[in-house]
C-alpha cells in the first residue's frame, strides 16, 4: 500500500517536471528562433536565400554581402555614429543630473525638501502630451538638433527615485566624517557618493543607455534631416516604411553582379541584427545590473 | 527670529540648492511648460500672435467625430484584451521557472525570455513582420505543416489585434515574470519543507504555498496595470500599423500623432490627448489609493 502510493507520486512528479521543461524549452525557442532566422537570412547567399524558410536557423550558403552593402551605406554608418553620440553623451548627462539631484534629495536636509518631493510626484502623475512637447521643442529652436534627443527625458523621475533608494543605503557616517573634515556637499557627492555607488550607477547607466539606444520616436518627430537620424529611425525607414531605395544607398559595397541579385528582405534583416548587436554584447551586464536594479527599485518598467 | 534662522540656514545650504537647480530647471522647462501647454486644447492655435480662447469647441468636435469614437473603442478593446490574456502569463511563467532547479537550464530560460524586453519596438516589429510573412514566415510554415492555408496576418483585420496581443506577450511576459520570481523567493523555505514532510507533491506545493504567497503581488500588479489602461501601446501600434488595418488598431495615441504631428491640427490633437490624460490621471490616482488600501503599496 505505502510503496504503491509513493511510487505513483514519484511517477506523477516526473511527468509534470517533463511537461514543465518541455513548455519552457518551447517558450525559449519561440524567442530565439525568430531572431536566429533573421541572422541566418542576413548571412545567406542571396542566390540561395529563397530556400530558407521561417523556422530555419542555419543560413543557405554563406555570404557577408548584405553586411558589406549595409556598412558601406553612408546613411547607416552616419546613423550608427549618431546613435553612439546620443547614447554616450545622453547617458552621461542623464547620470550626472539624476545622481546630483538624488544625492541632495536622499542624503541632505534643507528647507523646501518636502515641497520639491511633492512637486516631483505631481509631474510624474501628469504626463504632458505629445503636441505641447513638440511645440516646446520647436519654440526652443531645437528641431533638427541632437540636443532635442539628448534633452528629451533627460531625467527620468522613476529612475531618480530608484537612485535615491540606492543612495539611502550608503551609511551616513562616511558622509558625516567627510563633512567634519571640511568637505563641501559637491565634493562629498563627487569624491565619496559617486565612487561608493558604482553598481547603482552602472544599473542606472544601463537603464538610460538602453533607452537611448532604442529611442526612435522623438527623433521621428524632431529630426527631419536624414543625416542626423539615429539608427533606429533608419531601421524603421527600411523595415516599417519599406524604403528600399535608401537601404541600397550608393551601392559601393558589392560588384554589379552581386547587387543585381540582392534580396531586400535579407538586407532588412541585416539591419535589424546590426541594431540589436550592442544589446546582445552587453546582455550579460544587463542581466547582472539591470534586472537587479529593476527588482530593488521595485518598479515595473 | 525664526524666519531669520531659516534664511541663514538657506544661505548656508546654497550649495544644495545649486546642485538641485539643474534638475529643477529641467523639470520646469520640459515637464511644467508642456503641461501648461495642454491649455492649447481650449484655444485656436496661431502661428503669429496669441492663441484665441475657444472653450470646449475642440472637445465638442471630438465627441461628435466618428473617427475619435472609433479610436477610443479600439483603445479600450486592445487594452482589455491585453489585460485579460497577457496578465496571467508572467505569473504562470514564474511558477514554471520556479519548478526548475537552479542551474544552467534555469539560467538559460531566464536569460532568453527576458531578452525581448530590451529590444526596441522597431526591432520587434521587424522580427514579427518577418515571422508572420504570408509566404515563408515561421507561423505560416507551421500552419502549412498542419495543412492549414497561409494567412497574411499583418493586413488582416480579423487577425491584427491578435498580432498586437501576441507580440506584446512575446516582448513583456518574460521580463514581467521577474516581479513574481522575486515574490516567490520571499516565501519561507520552511513552508515547503513542512509540506514535503507531509508528502505533498510539487503540484500541491505550488497550489497551496506558492500561489497564495504570490497573491498580494498579483493584486498589486493587476491594479497598477489598470492605472495605465488608456496606454494601449503606442510604440507597438505605431510600428505595426498599416493602411489595411488602421480602422481596427488605431488607438488614441497614434490618432493624436497623426492629426497633431502629421496634419498639424494642434488644438484638436491636444484636446484628444488631454481627454486621454484626464482619464489616465483619474485611473492612476484611483488605483494608487486602492492599492495603498489593499496592500499598503502605492503606485509611487
Amino acid at each position: 500500500m505505502f510503496g504503491n502510493g509513493g511510487g505513483e507520486d514519484l511517477k506523477k512528479f516526473s511527468w509534470t517536471t517533463m511537461i514543465i521543461y518541455l513548455v519552457l524549452i518551447l517558450l525559449s525557442l519561440s524567442v530565439l528562433i525568430p531572431i536566429l532566422n533573421l541572422l541566418a537570412m542576413s548571412l545567406s547567399d542571396p542566390l540561395k536565400v529563397h530556400k530558407l524558410r521561417g523556422l530555419s536557423i542555419l543560413p543557405e550558403g554563406f555570404s557577408l554581402i548584405n553586411y558589406k552593402i549595409l556598412l558601406s551605406n553612408p546613411l547607416i554608418l552616419r546613423s550608427i555614429l549618431n546613435t553612439l553620440f546620443i547614447t554616450i553623451v545622453g547617458t552621461a548627462l542623464n547620470l550626472f543630473l539624476t545622481a546630483m539631484a538624488a544625492y541632495v534629495l536622499a542624503k541632505t536636509n534643507f528647507a523646501g525638501k518636502r515641497t520639491i518631493m511633492i512637486f516631483l510626484v505631481i509631474i510624474m502623475v501628469f504626463e504632458p502630451g505629445m503636441i505641447p512637447e513638440f511645440l516646446l521643442v520647436k519654440s526652443l529652436g531645437l528641431l533638427n538638433t541632437y540636443s532635442s534627443l539628448i534633452l528629451y527625458k533627460a531625467i527620468n523621475i522613476f529612475y531618480l527615485f530608484i537612485l535615491m533608494r540606492f543612495f539611502e543605503d550608503v551609511p551616513d557616517s562616511i558622509l558625516e566624517a567627510a563633512r567634519i573634515d571640511g568637505a563641501g556637499h559637491f565634493r562629498i557627492f563627487t569624491r565619496i557618493m559617486l565612487p561608493l555607488s558604482k553598481p547603482a550607477l552602472a544599473t542606472l547607466g544601463l537603464f538610460y543607455g538602453v533607452y537611448h539606444w532604442n529611442e526612435y520616436f522623438s527623433a521621428t518627430i524632431y529630426i527631419s534631416d536624414p543625416n542626423k537620424w539615429p539608427l533606429q529611425v533608419v531601421l524603421r525607414q527600411f523595415v516599417v516604411m519599406r524604403d528600399n531605395t535608401s537601404m541600397l544607398g550608393s551601392l559601393t559595397g558589392g560588384s554589379y553582379n552581386q547587387i543585381a541579385h540582392l534580396d531586400f528582405t535579407s538586407l532588412q534583416d541585416g539591419t535589424i541584427i546590426i541594431s540589436m548587436l550592442p544589446l546582445l554584447i552587453l546582455y550579460p551586464l544587463i542581466l547582472r545590473y539591470y534586472a537587479k536594479g529593476a527588482l530593488e527599485g521595485g518598479v515595473k518598467d | 527670529m525664526k524666519i531669520k534662522a531659516k534664511l541663514s540656514k538657506i544661505r548656508k545650504d546654497w550649495v544644495l540648492y545649486a546642485m538641485l537647480l539643474p534638475a529643477l530647471v529641467y523639470f520646469i522647462i520640459f515637464n511644467v511648460i508642456p503641461l501648461i501647454g495642454m491649455k492649447l486644447a481650449f484655444e485656436d492655435y496661431r502661428i503669429i500672435g496669441k492663441n484665441v480662447w475657444v472653450g470646449w469647441k475642440y472637445f465638442d468636435i471630438l465627441f461628435s467625430s466618428p473617427a475619435f469614437l472609433n479610436v477610443l473603442k479600439n483603445t479600450i478593446i486592445i487594452s482589455a484584451m491585453k489585460i485579460v490574456f497577457i496578465f496571467p502569463i508572467p505569473i504562470i511563467l514564474s511558477l514554471l521557472i520556479n519548478e526548475v532547479r537552479t542551474g544552467p537550464f534555469r539560467k538559460y530560460v531566464q536569460s532568453v525570455v527576458y531578452l525581448p524586453h530590451f529590444l526596441s519596438w522597431v526591432v520587434i516589429a521587424g522580427i514579427w513582420i518577418s515571422l508572420l510573412n504570408p509566404v515563408d514566415g515561421g507561423v505560416n510554415v507551421i500552419r502549412n505543416l498542419f495543412h492549414l492555408p497561409s494567412i497574411d496576418f499583418m493586413t488582416s483585420k480579423d487577425h491584427i489585434r491578435w498580432v498586437l496581443l501576441f507580440s506584446e506577450m512575446w516582448r513583456s511576459a518574460g521580463w514581467d515574470s521577474i516581479l513574481y520570481m522575486a515574490a516567490i523567493m520571499k516565501i519561507s523555505p520552511s513552508l515547503y519543507e513542512a509540506a514535503r514532510i507531509d508528502g505533498a507533491s510539487s503540484l500541491l506545493q505550488m497550489r497551496y504555498i506558492t500561489l497564495p504567497g504570490l497573491m498580494s503581488t498579483v493584486i498589486t500588479v493587476f491594479i497598477l496595470n489598470l492605472g495605465f489602461f488608456m496606454n494601449a501601446g503606442f510604440d507597438q501600434v505605431f510600428n505595426l500599423i498599416n493602411d489595411s488595418v488602421i480602422s481596427v488598431v488605431d488607438i488614441l495615441d497614434t490618432y493624436v500623432y497623426r492629426i497633431g504631428i502629421l496634419n498639424a491640427q494642434y488644438s484638436y490633437a491636444t484636446a484628444a490627448s488631454l481627454f486621454k490624460g484626464a482619464i489616465g490621471v483619474v485611473l492612476i490616482l484611483g488605483t494608487h489609493f486602492i492599492s495603498k488600501k489593499i496592500s499598503g503599496k502605492g503606485v509611487w
